[in-house]
């Protein structure tokens, strides 16, 4: 499992919007265009700025700060509390989200960069009906939660190896859930549980 | 004791069984609201504003700017002007914001005056003599002598002596949801949703500290993410909490960041001891004498037990707690414990190789007495065996190359009695059952293992028991700690089920023309005793109840439970000698606990315990800078924990003993792992390292001083 850099700004955004006025106060919208660019980057915020997202295939609108993370967002302002915060820096996987298809660490991406990006949060993954994901009953199934705290990480982590890697070996399974980490110590569980659950996910490109 | 009809079922269909987690669909979905996602109509954010410095006294705080900044609806000082604070992380005000963001900002605007004054980081500087007078007590507390037997008798039969100083490293919780709590308010009644440990015991300090009756107070808490020990009382942050809520009239959430968490919410205290102990020529210890020392922080105690298990027969402790300027301890999963045993069992295999013998059988020769709560000498005999013990070198791995291979071994105990929880059970005419009881669930399995007792009662499938818990609208339960939630919950879920069911065959025995004592439940039916056929299903049973439920008390009754486990644990590490690091391969882990109420989850708690152990020996550390007082790595990338590659093969094996009745288990499977890794890091090495962490630096040292003229 890839992660992607800790904030969601590439060089080309970064460098354009630190030529306005700085990271921490401009930030450049997403999805803007090359005419737009040329023109100069549309500075936003500090204030409340309209944000779009699509979560688990829904559009969200928003009112927020542009300095708001997406993990702050949808769970204080859309109130899908799934996804936890725990570290608050990118080091422990709990707020793992999916984004286009690769996990992001939610707590160190800004809402306003993903916009016009699909955002799948632990909440959306079980059917509408409730049935749950494979890799959702396979971690009940193996006990491989104790608090739970992690557990949305850790099945957004299982769901994005799987959908990458449908049959992955041990090594690879072991490597894409390094970045998360369980403090009660349910990982030879969770091992299983993923390894449990090869050949019920479909592959995702 | 307990009446004989509350006797655990001699053939539980349930009980000793795997059973899933019943809130699993809940936590894998993200449903399960834990404090942290409770969100309430017009909720503020709050934040605390905390002591920069390890020591200094208050001059003056400021508010006004803060109280003018956007979003801002309470603003309150936690310390007056004049009080000292004595840790980076002391709380000093606290701040709610419309948002949090908003209310980040304004924490910042708070104006704090300090007068800086000298601090103590480390327990060396706080036993110097020359340390300034930091805390008004004394920097130290010497405690009493602990003396057995004659000393210098024992140590004139030793053949061998060792002398040598161990110690372990203070570690914090990691609590992954952070301290906090939510707290709102209806008149004069507060109703507090807090990540706690114990939902009663968090209401009787809310009313104590906020000076308001404790019936006016109700605590939630259906999730919790993980406390180890360090989630019992409302603490600062949750009365601050109430306190923001009642000034704003409006509810407030305050959650800790990672920082505070790791600042001032607990940690492990350190322990250091300065040890000399004997053994004779055929192996048997004579003699142990003991100068030990640690620090729980800024005024808080460092006790642990020494020596560990084994039989010394003279011996003399003398402990001394010193007081460091930094957050205080708290109970950590087996408080003592770990620490003890690492200081005790690498000093056993320092003995062994005096005396030339193995390990496992120098350890059996000097265990005390077997029992029930005793079983060392068959669980070190058994996991010998199916660890492959036969296959250990002496100490030293003399292959070639860089990477070495030792196995260790080490041994545990741990009380975990029972005690008087209460619990409700109503049954209704539809045949609906709700078991209610103040206890919690802090992810140890506790909401299962209430609906199995209750479920394997009745004689009914797990789904058919609605249990209610984590909330003190419903009876009195302690706080989870100590491993005695399954010891106390069971019995009194057991105990008010049995009556509940009495109370329904006085019901239905008259139309089955039957002794109500002659009526039994099972398999979903109840029926006479021996004629099956004579019998009603539980819900046709249950019409016979008619419009007043049964509604039935009960209380954890002695008999049911008992205190006190053994285990043993075996460890398998590999160390690049190049390097220095430490991959732990294996470890196998012989545990007791009485009854197992869910093989299921206990087995997981074994896990866990084991997998926290290998974090304490290779990876966390809480580090101080001692020029400045701040902790260096507040975070959880720079505070090491164990990921899924670092994760060794883990063979758990738990010894069911039902005629002991339920004694808890959360605990002792974590006290014993660090130790058995440390002596196969020395078994594999050849260098003993007598302090834990195991970082490579450390690793490295001790080769050095190995191959320099030894470290035996």
């Amino acid at each position: 499992m890839s992660k992607p850099e800790p904030f969601g700004v590439s060089r080309r955004d970064f460098l354009k919007s630190a030529g306005v006025g700085g990271l921490a106060t401009a930030v450049t919208a997403a999805g803007e265009t090359d005419v737009d660019a040329q023109a100069g980057p549309r500075v936003v915020g500090p204030g409340d700025v309209p944000v779009t997202l699509t979560v688990n295939g829904k559009r969200v609108d928003l009112k927020i700060e542009p300095r708001v993370t997406l993990l702050d967002a949808i769970r204080e302002r859309v109130d899908l509390t799934g996804n936890k915060r725990v570290c608050d820096r990118g080091a422990c996987g709990a707020c793992t989200m999916i984004v286009d298809g690769r996990t992001v660490y939610s707590c160190s991406t800004l809402a306003i960069e993903v916009q016009g990006k699909q955002i799948r949060t632990v909440d959306g993954l079980a059917s509408a009906d409730g049935a749950l994901h494979p890799v959702q009953q396979a971690f009940c199934d193996k006990d491989a939660l104790m608090c739970g705290f992690c557990t949305p990480g850790f099945v957004m982590a299982t769901v994005a190896l799987l959908e990458k890697h449908p049959n992955p070996t041990a090594e690879q399974a072991r490597k894409g859930l390094d970045g998360n980490i369980c403090r009660c110590g349910t990982f030879v569980r969770v091992m299983e549980a993923a390894m449990a659950s090869v050949g019920k996910v479909v592959a995702r490109g | 004791m307990a009446d004989p009809k509350y006797a655990w079922p001699a053939k539980p269909t349930l009980l000793s069984t795997p059973v899933k987690r019943l809130d699993g669909p809940e936590k894998v979905t993200g449903r399960a609201r834990y404090t942290y996602d409770i969100n309430r109509p017009g909720m503020l954010y709050g934040v605390m504003v905390r002591s920069p410095h390890p020591h200094a006294r208050i001059v003056s705080i400021d508010l006004s700017a803060a109280q003018k900044a956007p979003g801002v609806k309470a603003a309150l000082t936690a310390k007056d002007p004049g009080a000292k604070v004595f840790y980076q992380g002391d709380p000093v005000a606290a701040i709610a914001a419309d948002t949090e963001e908003r209310a980040r900002d304004a924490a910042r605007l708070v104006k704090v005056e300090y007068e800086r004054l000298p601090h103590i980081s480390s327990e060396a500087a706080a036993l110097a003599p020359d340390a300034p007078a930091v805390f008004p007590n004394g920097n130290t507390r010497k405690g009493n002598a602990d003396e057995t037997g004659d000393l210098d008798a024992g140590f004139k039969q030793a053949a061998h002596i060792v002398e040598a100083t161990y110690s372990t490293h203070v570690i914090t919780h990691v609590c992954l949801e952070t301290h906090g709590a939510v707290c709102e308010w209806d008149g004069d009644k507060l109703t507090a949703w807090v990540t706690t440990q114990g939902v009663h015991q968090c209401a009787q300090g809310f009313a104590q500290a906020l000076g308001i009756p404790q019936a006016n107070v109700r605590v939630i808490t259906q999730y919790m993410g993980g406390g180890f020990g360090s989630k019992f009382a409302p603490d600062m942050q949750g009365i601050l909490c109430a306190k923001l809520a009642r000034q704003a009239k409006a509810p407030v959430k305050l959650m800790l960041d990672r920082k505070e968490e790791h600042l001032d919410t607990g940690n492990r205290p350190s322990a250091f001891a300065q040890i000399r102990a004997g053994v004779d020529s055929n192996g048997r210890l004579t003699a142990f004498d003991a100068r030990s020392w640690g620090t729980g922080g800024a005024g808080a105690g460092s006790g642990f037990p020494l020596p560990y298990i084994y039989d010394f027969p003279n011996r003399r402790r003398q402990h001394t707690d010193t007081y460091i300027n930094a957050g205080q301890q708290r109970a950590m999963r087996a408080p003592g414990h770990p620490q003890g045993c690492f200081l005790t069992e690498i000093l056993m295999d320092e003995l062994a190789d005096r005396v030339r013998m193995d390990p496992v059988e120098f350890r059996v020769k000097n265990l005390p007495p077997a029992g029930p709560n005793a079983m060392w000498a068959e669980y070190f005999r058994r996991g010998a065996q199916q660890f492959g013990w036969d296959k250990r070198h002496a100490t030293g791995d003399s292959s070639s190359g860089p990477i070495k291979t030792g196995m260790g071994v080490s041994a545990h105990r741990w009380g975990g009695a029972g005690r008087g929880s209460q619990a409700h059970v109503d049954i209704t005419s539809d045949g609906g059952v709700v078991v209610k009881c103040g206890t919690q669930d802090i992810g140890t399995g506790t909401r299962t293992i209430v609906a199995m007792v209750a479920a394997e009662t009745f004689g009914l499938p797990l789904s058919a028991v609605k249990p209610e818990i984590g909330d003190t609208l419903y009876p009195f339960s302690g706080g989870s700690g100590g491993s005695t939630t399954a010891a106390s919950v069971t019995p009194a879920i057991r105990v008010t089920s049995v009556k509940a069911l009495d109370a329904l065959f006085a019901k239905v025995a008259p139309t089955l023309g039957a002794q109500p004592d002659d009526l039994v439940a099972e398999g979903g039916r109840i029926f006479v005793k021996g004629n099956s056929s004579k019998g009603l299903a539980w819900k046709d049973a249950c019409k016979l109840i008619g419009t007043e439920p049964i509604s039935v008390d009960g209380k954890w009754e002695d008999g049911l439970s008992s205190s006190g486990t053994s285990g043993v644990q075996f460890a398998e590490a590999q160390v690049d000698i190049d390097t220095g690091i430490v991959k732990v391969t294996r470890i196998l882990a012989i545990q007791d606990c009485g009854l197992i109420v869910d093989r299921l989850t206990a087995e997981s708690q074994a896990y866990g315990g084991v997998i926290a152990a290998v974090n304490f020996a290779l990876f966390e550390d809480r580090l101080l800078d001692r020029s400045t007082g701040q902790m260096v790595n507040p975070n959880m990338e720079w505070y090491l924990l164990a990921g899924m590659s670092d994760v060794p093969k883990i063979d758990i094996i738990l010894n069911n003993m039902p005629e002991r009745g339920v004694i808890g288990i959360g605990e002792p499977p974590t006290v014993s792992t660090a130790s058995a890794i440390a002596n196969a890091v020395r078994n594999a090495t050849g260098a003993t390292i007598r302090s834990l962490p195991l970082h490579p630096h450390k690793v490295l040292a001790a080769l050095d001083q190995e191959r320099a003229g030894g470290t035996l």
